[in-house]
Protein backbone atom coordinates (compact mmCIF):
# COMPACT_ATOMS: atom_id res chain seq x y z
CA UNK A 1 0.00 0.00 0.00
CA UNK A 2 2.91 2.34 0.70
CA UNK A 3 4.13 1.79 -2.86
CA UNK A 4 0.60 2.52 -4.13
CA UNK A 5 0.68 5.75 -2.14
CA UNK A 6 3.93 6.68 -3.87
CA UNK A 7 2.24 6.36 -7.26
CA UNK A 8 3.14 2.78 -8.19
CA UNK A 9 0.04 1.69 -10.10
CA UNK A 10 1.29 -1.88 -10.57
CA UNK A 11 1.29 -2.33 -6.82
CA UNK A 12 -2.39 -1.48 -6.80
CA UNK A 13 -2.96 -4.28 -9.33
CA UNK A 14 -1.12 -6.66 -7.02
CA UNK A 15 -3.22 -5.45 -4.09
CA UNK A 16 -6.39 -5.90 -6.11
CA UNK A 17 -5.47 -9.45 -7.15
CA UNK A 18 -4.44 -10.44 -3.64
CA UNK A 19 -7.45 -9.11 -1.76
CA UNK A 20 -10.23 -9.28 -4.37
CA UNK A 21 -11.45 -12.80 -3.61
CA UNK A 22 -11.43 -12.65 0.21
CA UNK A 23 -13.13 -9.26 0.08
CA UNK A 24 -15.86 -10.28 -2.38
CA UNK A 25 -16.45 -13.52 -0.46
CA UNK A 26 -16.74 -11.67 2.84
CA UNK A 27 -19.16 -9.18 1.33
CA UNK A 28 -21.12 -11.96 -0.36
CA UNK A 29 -21.60 -13.73 2.94
CA UNK A 30 -22.61 -10.45 4.53
CA UNK A 31 -25.18 -9.30 1.96
CA UNK A 32 -25.84 -12.70 0.33
CA UNK A 33 -26.16 -11.27 -3.16
CA UNK A 34 -23.34 -11.83 -5.61
CA UNK A 35 -23.85 -8.75 -7.79
CA UNK A 36 -24.16 -6.49 -4.76
CA UNK A 37 -21.09 -7.96 -3.11
CA UNK A 38 -19.01 -7.25 -6.22
CA UNK A 39 -20.35 -3.71 -6.46
CA UNK A 40 -19.51 -3.09 -2.81
CA UNK A 41 -16.04 -4.63 -3.23
CA UNK A 42 -15.39 -2.30 -6.14
CA UNK A 43 -16.49 0.64 -4.03
CA UNK A 44 -14.03 -0.48 -1.32
CA UNK A 45 -11.15 -0.63 -3.81
CA UNK A 46 -12.17 2.68 -5.34
CA UNK A 47 -12.08 4.34 -1.91
CA UNK A 48 -8.70 2.79 -1.21
CA UNK A 49 -7.41 4.08 -4.53
CA UNK A 50 -8.80 7.56 -3.98
CA UNK A 51 -7.36 7.88 -0.51
CA UNK A 52 -4.00 6.31 -1.37
CA UNK A 53 -2.16 9.65 -1.22
CA UNK A 54 -3.23 10.28 2.35
CA UNK A 55 -2.71 6.69 3.49
CA UNK A 56 -0.92 6.36 6.82
CA UNK A 57 0.03 2.87 7.97
CA UNK A 58 -1.51 3.25 11.43
CA UNK A 59 -3.21 -0.16 11.20
CA UNK A 60 -2.79 -3.27 9.11
CA UNK A 61 -3.95 -2.76 5.55
CA UNK A 62 -6.44 -5.63 5.75
CA UNK A 63 -7.95 -4.13 8.91
CA UNK A 64 -8.47 -0.84 7.13
CA UNK A 65 -9.90 -2.59 4.07
CA UNK A 66 -12.32 -4.72 6.10
CA UNK A 67 -13.37 -1.67 8.11
CA UNK A 68 -14.45 0.07 4.90
CA UNK A 69 -16.08 -3.14 3.64
CA UNK A 70 -18.01 -3.75 6.86
CA UNK A 71 -19.16 -0.14 6.96
CA UNK A 72 -20.46 -0.36 3.39
CA UNK A 73 -22.09 -3.75 3.95
CA UNK A 74 -23.86 -2.62 7.12
CA UNK A 75 -25.10 0.51 5.37
CA UNK A 76 -26.37 -1.57 2.47
CA UNK A 77 -28.13 -3.99 4.82
CA UNK A 78 -29.81 -1.11 6.64
CA UNK A 79 -30.94 0.48 3.39
CA UNK A 80 -32.17 -2.89 2.18
CA UNK A 81 -34.06 -3.48 5.41
CA UNK A 82 -35.69 -0.04 5.14
CA UNK A 83 -36.57 -0.68 1.52
CA UNK A 84 -38.18 -4.01 2.36
CA UNK A 85 -40.10 -2.47 5.21
CA UNK A 86 -41.33 0.18 2.80
CA UNK A 87 -42.30 -2.47 0.27
CA UNK A 88 -44.27 -4.31 2.92
CA UNK A 89 -46.02 -1.09 3.85
CA UNK A 90 -46.82 -0.42 0.22
CA UNK A 91 -48.35 -3.88 -0.01
CA UNK A 92 -46.25 -4.87 -2.99
CA UNK A 93 -45.44 -8.13 -1.31
CA UNK A 94 -47.98 -9.95 0.75
CA UNK A 95 -47.14 -12.21 3.71
CA UNK A 96 -43.68 -13.52 4.40
CA UNK A 97 -40.90 -12.71 2.05
CA UNK A 98 -39.90 -15.59 -0.18
CA UNK A 99 -36.60 -17.22 0.61
CA UNK A 100 -33.75 -15.80 -1.43
CA UNK A 101 -32.93 -17.78 -4.47
CA UNK A 102 -30.10 -20.18 -4.12
CA UNK A 103 -27.17 -19.57 -6.43
CA UNK A 104 -28.11 -20.60 -9.92
CA UNK A 105 -26.34 -23.93 -10.02
CA UNK A 106 -28.69 -26.41 -11.64
CA UNK A 107 -29.38 -29.37 -9.39
CA UNK A 108 -28.99 -32.44 -11.49
CA UNK A 109 -29.61 -35.10 -8.84
CA UNK A 110 -31.55 -35.37 -5.63
CA UNK A 111 -28.39 -35.07 -3.54
CA UNK A 112 -27.67 -31.77 -5.14
CA UNK A 113 -31.11 -30.50 -4.23
CA UNK A 114 -30.69 -31.60 -0.65
CA UNK A 115 -27.31 -29.89 -0.55
CA UNK A 116 -28.81 -26.65 -1.86
CA UNK A 117 -31.67 -26.76 0.61
CA UNK A 118 -29.32 -27.25 3.53
CA UNK A 119 -26.95 -24.61 2.27
CA UNK A 120 -29.90 -22.27 2.17
CA UNK A 121 -30.50 -23.02 5.83
CA UNK A 122 -26.92 -22.14 6.69
CA UNK A 123 -27.26 -18.89 4.77
CA UNK A 124 -30.53 -18.10 6.51
CA UNK A 125 -29.08 -18.90 9.92
CA UNK A 126 -26.17 -16.52 9.31
CA UNK A 127 -28.42 -13.98 7.64
CA UNK A 128 -30.65 -13.82 10.70
CA UNK A 129 -27.79 -13.02 13.06
CA UNK A 130 -27.61 -9.40 14.22
CA UNK A 131 -25.36 -7.46 11.81
CA UNK A 132 -22.35 -7.08 14.10
CA UNK A 133 -22.47 -10.72 15.18
CA UNK A 134 -22.66 -11.74 11.54
CA UNK A 135 -19.65 -9.62 10.60
CA UNK A 136 -17.69 -10.96 13.57
CA UNK A 137 -18.45 -14.59 12.72
CA UNK A 138 -17.54 -14.13 9.06
CA UNK A 139 -14.23 -12.48 9.91
CA UNK A 140 -13.43 -15.06 12.59
CA UNK A 141 -14.57 -18.18 10.76
CA UNK A 142 -13.78 -17.47 7.12
CA UNK A 143 -11.10 -14.78 7.17
CA UNK A 144 -9.38 -16.25 10.26
CA UNK A 145 -8.81 -12.80 11.68
CA UNK A 146 -7.48 -12.19 15.21
CA UNK A 147 -9.80 -10.81 17.88
CA UNK A 148 -7.82 -7.57 17.97
CA UNK A 149 -8.21 -7.13 14.25
CA UNK A 150 -11.94 -7.83 14.34
CA UNK A 151 -12.26 -5.40 17.23
CA UNK A 152 -10.49 -2.75 15.23
CA UNK A 153 -12.74 -3.33 12.21
CA UNK A 154 -15.93 -3.21 14.28
CA UNK A 155 -14.75 -0.38 16.51
CA UNK A 156 -15.20 -2.22 19.79
CA UNK A 157 -13.08 -3.93 22.43
CA UNK A 158 -11.61 -7.42 22.15
CA UNK A 159 -13.78 -8.68 24.97
CA UNK A 160 -16.85 -7.33 23.18
CA UNK A 161 -15.80 -9.26 20.07
CA UNK A 162 -15.42 -12.47 22.06
CA UNK A 163 -18.83 -11.93 23.57
CA UNK A 164 -20.35 -11.26 20.12
CA UNK A 165 -18.76 -14.43 18.76
CA UNK A 166 -19.83 -16.56 21.68
CA UNK A 167 -23.43 -15.43 21.40
CA UNK A 168 -23.41 -15.83 17.62
CA UNK A 169 -22.08 -19.39 17.73
CA UNK A 170 -24.60 -20.27 20.41
CA UNK A 171 -27.41 -19.01 18.18
CA UNK A 172 -26.02 -20.90 15.20
CA UNK A 173 -25.75 -24.10 17.22
CA UNK A 174 -29.40 -23.78 18.16
CA UNK A 175 -30.56 -22.89 14.64
CA UNK A 176 -28.53 -25.56 12.89
CA UNK A 177 -29.01 -28.28 15.49
CA UNK A 178 -31.52 -30.18 13.33
CA UNK A 179 -29.03 -30.20 10.48
CA UNK A 180 -25.92 -31.28 12.26
CA UNK A 181 -27.59 -34.44 13.51
CA UNK A 182 -28.59 -35.32 9.97
CA UNK A 183 -25.06 -35.97 8.76
CA UNK A 184 -22.64 -33.87 6.76
CA UNK A 185 -23.79 -31.49 4.08
CA UNK B 1 -8.52 -27.39 35.03
CA UNK B 2 -11.66 -25.50 35.96
CA UNK B 3 -14.57 -26.11 33.62
CA UNK B 4 -15.05 -23.03 31.39
CA UNK B 5 -18.77 -23.71 31.13
CA UNK B 6 -19.38 -23.56 34.86
CA UNK B 7 -19.85 -20.03 36.03
CA UNK B 8 -18.49 -20.64 39.49
CA UNK B 9 -16.24 -23.37 40.76
CA UNK B 10 -15.02 -23.24 44.34
CA UNK B 11 -15.98 -19.58 44.52
CA UNK B 12 -13.84 -18.60 41.54
CA UNK B 13 -15.66 -16.92 38.65
CA UNK B 14 -14.48 -18.43 35.40
CA UNK B 15 -17.32 -17.34 33.18
CA UNK B 16 -15.41 -14.32 31.92
CA UNK B 17 -13.13 -13.68 29.01
CA UNK B 18 -10.77 -16.58 29.66
CA UNK B 19 -13.51 -19.18 29.46
CA UNK B 20 -14.84 -17.75 26.20
CA UNK B 21 -11.28 -17.57 24.90
CA UNK B 22 -10.62 -21.23 25.53
CA UNK B 23 -13.84 -22.42 23.95
CA UNK B 24 -13.60 -20.18 20.89
CA UNK B 25 -9.92 -20.83 20.32
CA UNK B 26 -10.35 -24.57 20.70
CA UNK B 27 -13.24 -24.63 18.21
CA UNK B 28 -11.22 -22.57 15.75
CA UNK B 29 -8.14 -24.74 16.25
CA UNK B 30 -6.18 -21.77 17.53
CA UNK B 31 -5.48 -22.89 21.08
CA UNK B 32 -1.77 -22.83 21.90
CA UNK B 33 -0.07 -26.12 22.80
CA UNK B 34 0.12 -25.65 26.54
CA UNK B 35 -3.54 -24.70 26.88
CA UNK B 36 -4.58 -27.34 24.34
CA UNK B 37 -3.08 -30.19 26.34
CA UNK B 38 -4.64 -28.89 29.53
CA UNK B 39 -8.06 -28.40 27.96
CA UNK B 40 -8.07 -31.78 26.22
CA UNK B 41 -7.40 -33.48 29.54
CA UNK B 42 -10.37 -31.56 30.92
CA UNK B 43 -12.68 -32.49 28.00
CA UNK B 44 -11.92 -36.16 28.57
CA UNK B 45 -13.56 -35.98 31.98
CA UNK B 46 -16.14 -33.22 31.45
CA UNK B 47 -19.34 -34.28 29.71
CA UNK B 48 -20.66 -30.71 29.45
CA UNK B 49 -17.60 -29.34 27.68
CA UNK B 50 -17.44 -32.41 25.50
CA UNK B 51 -21.05 -31.93 24.37
CA UNK B 52 -20.58 -28.21 23.87
CA UNK B 53 -17.52 -28.71 21.70
CA UNK B 54 -19.12 -31.50 19.70
CA UNK B 55 -21.99 -29.16 18.86
CA UNK B 56 -19.59 -26.35 18.05
CA UNK B 57 -17.48 -28.60 15.81
CA UNK B 58 -20.57 -29.63 13.87
CA UNK B 59 -21.62 -26.02 13.36
CA UNK B 60 -18.09 -25.23 12.28
CA UNK B 61 -18.23 -28.07 9.75
CA UNK B 62 -21.62 -26.94 8.51
CA UNK B 63 -20.33 -23.43 7.96
CA UNK B 64 -17.36 -24.82 6.05
CA UNK B 65 -19.73 -26.09 3.41
CA UNK B 66 -20.80 -22.57 2.47
CA UNK B 67 -18.67 -21.89 -0.55
CA UNK B 68 -19.04 -18.42 -2.01
CA UNK B 69 -19.67 -17.84 -5.68
CA UNK B 70 -16.59 -17.29 -7.85
CA UNK B 71 -15.80 -13.66 -8.56
CA UNK B 72 -16.78 -12.44 -12.03
CA UNK B 73 -14.01 -12.66 -14.59
CA UNK B 74 -14.47 -9.03 -15.61
CA UNK B 75 -14.20 -7.73 -12.03
CA UNK B 76 -10.80 -6.08 -12.61
CA UNK B 77 -11.83 -4.55 -15.93
CA UNK B 78 -14.92 -2.97 -14.35
CA UNK B 79 -12.78 -1.85 -11.43
CA UNK B 80 -10.32 -0.02 -13.68
CA UNK B 81 -13.17 1.55 -15.61
CA UNK B 82 -14.47 3.00 -12.36
CA UNK B 83 -11.02 4.23 -11.41
CA UNK B 84 -10.55 5.87 -14.82
CA UNK B 85 -13.95 7.53 -14.52
CA UNK B 86 -13.10 8.79 -11.04
CA UNK B 87 -9.73 10.13 -12.24
CA UNK B 88 -11.37 11.93 -15.14
CA UNK B 89 -14.00 13.55 -12.93
CA UNK B 90 -13.88 17.36 -12.57
CA UNK B 91 -12.13 18.78 -9.49
CA UNK B 92 -15.32 19.84 -7.73
CA UNK B 93 -16.68 16.30 -7.90
CA UNK B 94 -13.40 14.94 -6.51
CA UNK B 95 -13.63 17.47 -3.71
CA UNK B 96 -17.24 16.51 -3.02
CA UNK B 97 -16.22 12.84 -2.99
CA UNK B 98 -13.38 13.43 -0.58
CA UNK B 99 -15.75 15.29 1.75
CA UNK B 100 -18.31 12.53 1.40
CA UNK B 101 -15.75 9.87 2.34
CA UNK B 102 -15.20 11.70 5.59
CA UNK B 103 -11.42 11.99 5.30
CA UNK B 104 -11.79 15.41 6.90
CA UNK B 105 -13.64 14.10 9.94
CA UNK B 106 -10.59 13.52 12.15
CA UNK B 107 -9.61 17.17 11.57
CA UNK B 108 -12.92 18.46 12.92
CA UNK B 109 -11.97 18.64 16.63
CA UNK B 110 -8.69 20.36 15.73
CA UNK B 111 -10.47 22.84 13.47
CA UNK B 112 -13.01 23.56 16.22
CA UNK B 113 -10.21 24.15 18.76
CA UNK B 114 -8.35 26.48 16.38
CA UNK B 115 -11.57 28.38 15.68
CA UNK B 116 -12.30 28.84 19.39
CA UNK B 117 -8.75 29.99 20.21
CA UNK B 118 -8.68 32.40 17.26
CA UNK B 119 -12.10 33.82 18.09
CA UNK B 120 -11.16 34.25 21.74
CA UNK B 121 -7.87 35.92 20.84
CA UNK B 122 -9.50 38.27 18.36
CA UNK B 123 -12.25 39.28 20.77
CA UNK B 124 -9.72 39.94 23.52
CA UNK B 125 -7.33 41.76 21.21
CA UNK B 126 -10.09 43.86 19.68
CA UNK B 127 -11.15 45.09 23.13
CA UNK B 128 -7.66 46.38 24.05
CA UNK B 129 -6.93 47.95 20.68
CA UNK B 130 -10.31 49.55 20.32
CA UNK B 131 -9.71 51.83 23.36
CA UNK B 132 -6.81 53.85 21.90
CA UNK B 133 -8.36 54.73 18.54
CA UNK B 134 -11.51 55.86 20.28
CA UNK B 135 -9.61 58.40 22.41
CA UNK B 136 -7.63 59.66 19.43
CA UNK B 137 -10.68 59.73 17.23
CA UNK B 138 -12.58 61.74 19.82
CA UNK B 139 -10.03 64.52 19.36
CA UNK B 140 -10.16 64.20 15.58
CA UNK B 141 -6.54 63.09 15.19
CA UNK B 142 -4.99 59.82 14.13
CA UNK B 143 -3.00 57.55 16.43
CA UNK B 144 0.29 58.51 14.72
CA UNK B 145 -0.37 62.22 15.15
CA UNK B 146 -1.21 61.78 18.82
CA UNK B 147 2.04 59.88 19.36
CA UNK B 148 4.03 62.65 17.59
CA UNK B 149 2.43 65.34 19.75
CA UNK B 150 3.17 63.33 22.88
CA UNK B 151 6.81 62.91 21.84
CA UNK B 152 7.18 66.60 21.06
CA UNK B 153 5.78 67.52 24.47
CA UNK B 154 8.27 65.15 26.10
CA UNK B 155 11.12 66.76 24.13
CA UNK B 156 10.04 70.27 25.19
CA UNK B 157 9.88 69.20 28.81
CA UNK B 158 13.37 67.71 28.56
CA UNK B 159 14.76 70.93 27.04
CA UNK B 160 13.19 72.99 29.84
CA UNK B 161 14.80 70.77 32.43
CA UNK B 162 18.17 71.17 30.67
CA UNK B 163 17.71 74.96 30.57
CA UNK B 164 16.82 75.01 34.24
CA UNK B 165 19.86 72.94 35.05
CA UNK B 166 22.14 75.17 32.96
CA UNK B 167 20.73 78.37 34.66
CA UNK B 168 21.34 76.96 38.12
CA UNK B 169 24.96 75.94 37.47
CA UNK B 170 26.61 79.52 37.22
CA UNK B 171 24.92 80.62 40.47
CA UNK B 172 26.27 77.67 42.34
CA UNK B 173 29.85 78.38 41.02
CA UNK B 174 29.58 82.03 42.18
CA UNK B 175 28.68 81.02 45.72
CA UNK B 176 31.78 78.85 45.82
Amino acid sequence: MLRVRDGDEDSFRVLLDKHRNPLVHFLYRMVQEQAVSEELAQEVFLRIYKSRLSYEPTARFTTWMFRIATHLALNWLRDEKNERAQERLDGDRGGDLPAREVADRKPSVEQRMVYQARLQEVRDAIGKLPEKQRAAVLMHKYEEMEYAQIASVLGCSESAVKSLLFRAYETLRARLAHMVTGGPL
Amino acid sequence: MICPLKSEVNGADVSGEDAVDVLLDYSAGRLDESRLALFERHIAVCAECSAFLAGQAEVWQTLDAWEPEPVSVDFNRRMWQKIDAAEAAPWYRKLADSLRFGAWKPALPLAAAVFLVTTGFMMDHQRTVSVAPNVANAAGVSVTEAEQVEKTLDDIQLLRQLDAAAGAEPNSSKTM
